[in-house]
This record gives structure tokens, sequence and C-alpha cells, in this order.
């Protein structure tokens, strides 16, 4: 059993679950009537078994980093619950499976991009930009921003504008949503002489970032509304929320206390998930 | 020591541009875009405007002359001398800023290598295109290019290649080396015999799985002298089985790279196995879309950069596992 639970702290579940939710929405908005729930949850299975493979994969990569942070030690790796070998076979397998299920039962087009996507993400953002350079997470957030794309294709078999909007929602989000945390726990990416934004140029250096994002994020979160892909349910959602995105980073700006980054962080969340749900809402009382 | 890593990577880059230029040359077939060596029809760079080309044409009125023909191979030869300036400033650099006898050593080979792949480049030139020259130039380049990521290597301390320790792996890496260097010459031969085309569809060639092939003429590597390559003078079973030979043996990398991957993997060096499998899978990919799309120019000359990062990386591992 506790085997079993080391298994799935190895998916990282909070981040699939999230990811899937987004690909969910992205389903959902791709066509106005939902085709089949057996279909939508059959894609959600190949693409949450390719994510929770990637999540695998970048656990063994950087299992010795993780070892000495005190947000990641508790990682199975880490505890000595799994050892490499069957955690590298674990990711395998699942990888595998996943992306045979999104073959045969979805779509070539989602198999393909959501192969990029875990390549992207366990390969080259944890491998090589990770350690790069202080835009890591920028540059590597195009592969976590993915699921809406995915889940759209599964649907629809094409790359859809609307869909790539909603990527941008995501990959605009990242930074602020990560360097939050980042200034949280800079001392210990210091450490691993890892170049986050906050070790490389300064906490008030980082959270200008943050504000100058967040300001980004404002207007690309308007763009639904504005392209005429959502109603005025959305804009309304979108303006109050994105205002307190707004409100909360600058009130980082101008705060001394790291428990403030912390909580910006815990709203960028919320405010990931309330986004989507506005959009879904939106969508389906225009329908009715 | 500071210059020699410096020139050595402004080397490779250049060395990746010349071998780019290179491909770009033979893909729109400007071989001879130029019958004459150094100059191009007796000119410093290439004859533009009427005068200068009827001079040109009368010089060699067997050639017609074609400045879309002209352009690349003018462009290739002097980014080439370009490449032999930096070799020149690498020995210089080796012998007066550092002490270190094989570095000297290796520049110095290295400049001398770059004159033979001058003189390649004019055989190349005057033997019309035969295939083994200009495969031997190609292999030239990318060995020339390996030679300046050698002395970058060798003149800079990698802390990430420092905790990598391979020696078990000496065989299969070896093995992989050998079987990529087989494939990048039969990639070559497809290329120098126009035979990237002789199957046009994918996974089957010719619409079987065993088409009619001739190996015998195919491999012939004693061709004759004299008549002008351009464009290829195999018969198609011929160039079959060159096209043939080169997938065959793709399939052979891909096992020989899983295994070493696997290997790499579990001996605590993920970051040479998956720039390995990314490079693999691209290469792959550029390979299929060549032969389905029938040879988009930049896919071809993709599929010539990335084999020349297979070598690299190839040469990497090799270096981890046989150092001492």
């Amino acid at each position: 059993m506790t085997l079993l639970k080391s298994y799935y702290q190895l998916c990282k579940p909070n981040v699939v679950y999230m990811m899937l939710i987004c690909a969910f929405v992205g389903m959902l908005l791709a066509e106005e009537s939902v085709r089949s729930f057996g279909y939508l949850f059959v894609a959600l299975t190949g693409i949450a078994l390719c994510s929770a493979s990637a999540a695998a994969i970048n656990q063994v990569i950087d299992r010795n980093t993780d070892a000495s942070m005190t947000r990641t030690d508790q990682r199975p790796l880490p505890q000595g619950e799994l050892s490499a070998t069957h955690a590298s076979l674990f990711a395998f397998v699942i990888g595998v499976i996943g992306a045979l299920i999104l073959y045969l039962y979805v779509n070539t087009l989602t198999m393909m991009l959501t192969i990029a996507s875990l390549i992207g993400y366990a390969f080259i953002y944890t491998i090589y930009l990770k350690r790069a350079t202080p835009q890591n997470i920028v540059i590597g957030g195009l592969a976590g921003a993915a699921p809406p794309l995915l889940g759209w294709a599964s649907i629809t078999n094409t790359i859809d504008p609307y869909a790539l909007l909603l990527v941008l929602i995501i990959f605009v989000w990242t930074p602020p949503h990560f360097w939050a945390l980042a200034i949280y726990r800079k001392d210990e990416y210091a450490k691993e002489s890892i170049p986050m934004l906050p070790v490389t140029h300064g906490v008030i250096f980082t959270k200008l970032q943050i504000v100058l994002y967040t300001i980004i994020l404002f207007i690309v979160s308007l763009l639904p509304y504005v392209v005429l892909m959502s109603g005025l349910i959305y804009l309304y959602s979108a303006l109050i929320l994105s205002s307190m995105f707004l409100y909360s980073s600058v009130k980082l700006y101008y705060s001394s206390d790291d428990e403030d980054a912390m909580k910006t962080f815990q709203f960028s969340i919320y405010y990931i998930f309330l986004i989507f749900l506005a959009l879904l809402v939106d969508h389906f009382i225009i329908l009715s | 020591m500071k210059q020699i890593t410096t020139l050595s990577f402004i080397g490779i880059c250049m060395a990746f541009v010349v071998i780019a230029l290179g491909a770009w040359t033979r893909l729109v077939d400007a071989g001879l875009g130029c019958p004459d060596w150094p100059g191009c029809y007796g000119f410093i760079v290439f004859p533009t405007n009427e005068a200068e080309i009827a001079l040109a044409e009368s010089r060699y009125p067997m050639f017609p002359y074609d400045i879309n023909k002209a352009i690349p191979e003018v462009v290739h030869r002097y980014f080439a001398a370009a490449l032999g300036l930096i070799a020149i400033f690498l020995v210089y650099f080796s012998f007066k800023n550092t002490k270190d006898r094989s570095i000297r050593a290796w520049s110095i080979f290295l400049l001398f290598f770059i004159c033979c792949q001058g003189l390649f480049g004019y055989l190349t030139v005057s033997l019309k295109l035969l295939p083994i020259i200009v495969t031997t130039h190609l292999f030239g380049g990318f060995a020339t290019l390996t030679l300046f990521y050698f002395l970058y290597l060798k003149s800079r301390n990698f802390e990430i290649f420092n905790q990598i320790n391979i020696p078990n792996l000496k065989g299969i890496a070896g093995a992989a080396f050998v079987i990529l260097l087989l494939q990048i010459f039969l990639g070559v031969w497809t290329s120098t015999n126009y035979a990237s085309l002789a199957c046009a569809d994918f996974p089957t060639c010719q619409g079987s799985y065993l088409p009619e092939m001739d190996f015998k003429s195919g491999f012939n590597l004693n061709q004759e002298v004299g008549p002008n390559y351009l464009y290829g003078l195999l018969d198609n079973p011929a160039r079959v089985a060159i096209h043939y030979s080169h997938r065959v043996t793709a399939i052979l990398v891909t096992i020989l790279f899983l295994i070493l991957m696997s290997r790499l993997w579990f001996s605590n060096a993920a970051p040479l196995a998956s720039t390995l499998g990314i490079l693999l899978l691209t290469q792959i990919t550029l390979g299929i879309i060549n032969v389905v799309y029938v040879l988009p120019l930049y896919v071809a000359i993709a599929h010539n950069l990335v084999a020349a990062c297979l070598l690299l990386a190839l040469f990497t591992i090799n270096y981890l596992a046989w150092k001492k």
C-alpha cells in the first residue's frame, strides 16, 4: 500500500490534476455539444498517463537535487521508497501506454502534441533549461501550457487558434506563478546553484517582473472576449480575477515579508482554476 | 587557454555553417557552379554584369553560366577559407599561450586537415563530382567539425562531465560510434549518387519491402574518372540499393542507440541519454520527411546538420567513456 502511494506521489498528482482540468476545459470548449463522456475520459486518461510519465522522469533526473531541498525532499525517490530503476521503468511503461491510448482511440495529432510536451518538460526543461538560464521557467512554461491545446486537438484533430489562446493564458501566467514560489524558496535554489531569477537578479527585480507579467496577463486574459470566443460572464470574471492577481503582485512588490510571496503563489493557483471555470460557465450559458 | 576555448568554439559554429553551405551547394546541384578552382570562371568572386558573364562563357564554353549555381559554390568556398583562418589563429595561440603539447599538436593537425579539405574541394570540381571524392570531402567536413570540438573539450573543464563516470560503456559506445560512421557514409553516398528519391514511398520502397536492387554497381567505389557526375550516373536498381541500405542501417543505429541510451540513463548520465534520444528522434523524423515530401531543401540541410550533431554527441560519449 505504501508502495502504491509512492508510485502515486511519483506522478505529481496535484500538477497532473490541474493539467487535466485545463485539458478538460479545452475539450468542452472545442465543440458546442459534448460528444460522449466516455471518449473524453479515454482522451484524458491518455493525457494523464503521459503527464504522469513526464513528472516521474523529471523526478528520476532530479533525484539528487530534490534530496537537498525541503520543498522536494519528501518525494519518493529522495526518501528511498523507490529505486531509480523502478521509477524509470514505471515512467516508461505509463508513457508508452498513454501514447498508445491517444494513438489508437483519439488521434495522431493529439499523440504527437502530447509527446512533444512530454519531451519539452521532462527532458528539455529538466536537463537543459533549468540549469542554463533564469528564463528557464518562461521557456519551459510552454510545455506546461499545452494541456488546453491537447484537449482541444483530441476533439477537433486540428490546432485551433482559440486553443492557442488558452495556451497563451497559461504561458503568461506561469512566470509570476513560479517566481512567487522561487522568491519564497530562493535560498534552496541558490544552494543547488539553480539559476532562478531571484537568485541571479535579486528579489526586487523578480518582484518587478511578477508585476509586469501580471499586467500582460491582465491584457491576455481579456482576449477571449475580444476575439468573440467568450461573452460578458467571462469578461467580468476575468476583470475581477486579474485585478485581484494584479493587486496581489503589487502588494508583494512593496512588501518585505516572504510570506506574501507564498500568498501570491497560492492565489495564482486559484486564479488559473477560476479563469478556466469562468470560460466553461460562460461557454455553456451562452449556448443555453 | 581562454583564447583556445573561444577560438575553437567559433570554429565549431563556423564549421556548422560551412557544412550547411556545402549541403546547400550539393542540394541545389551547384557543385559545378564554377568549373575552375580557386577562382570562379576566372573571377575572384563571380561574374555579375553582362560583360563579365560574356567573358566567363567565352573562357568555359562547355559550362553555361548560371549565377544561381555560382553563388552557393563561391559562398561555400569563402566561408571554408575563413575556417582556415581560424585554424591559423588556433595554431598561433596554442604556441603563444599554452604549454600543452597535445593542444599544439592537434591544432597543427587541424590546420593541415583543413588544407587537405581545400584540396578535396578542388578535386570535387576538377573530377566533376566523382562520388567517392565528394563523399570524402563531406567526411572531411565532419572531421574538421569534430577536431574543433575536440580542442574545445580539451581546453575547457566541464564540471558537468566530471560527474559522469562511464568506463563500463566503452564497448557499446564504440560500437554505436562505428555504426553511426557507417550510417553517415551511407547517407553521404545516397546524396552524392543522387539516390535520395530512389524510394519515393515510406516505409516501403517502390511499393515493396524488398525492391529490385543492384548492390554491386551501387557500392562500386571505383567509379570511372572523367564523366560529369552531376545528377548521378547510376541505374535505378543501384540507387535503390544505396537508399535501401541507408534505411536498414537506420534501424540498426536506432537499436544500438536505444541500448546505449538505457545504459547511460542507468549510469547517472541522463543528460547524455536524453540528448542522444532527442537528436535521434529529430533525425529519423527529418529523414522520413525527406522521402515523403520529396526532399524539401531546408529539411535536407537540417538532416545533414543533425547528423553532424549526432556525431558530436557520440564523440562526447566515447570521449567520456575512454578518458583516463
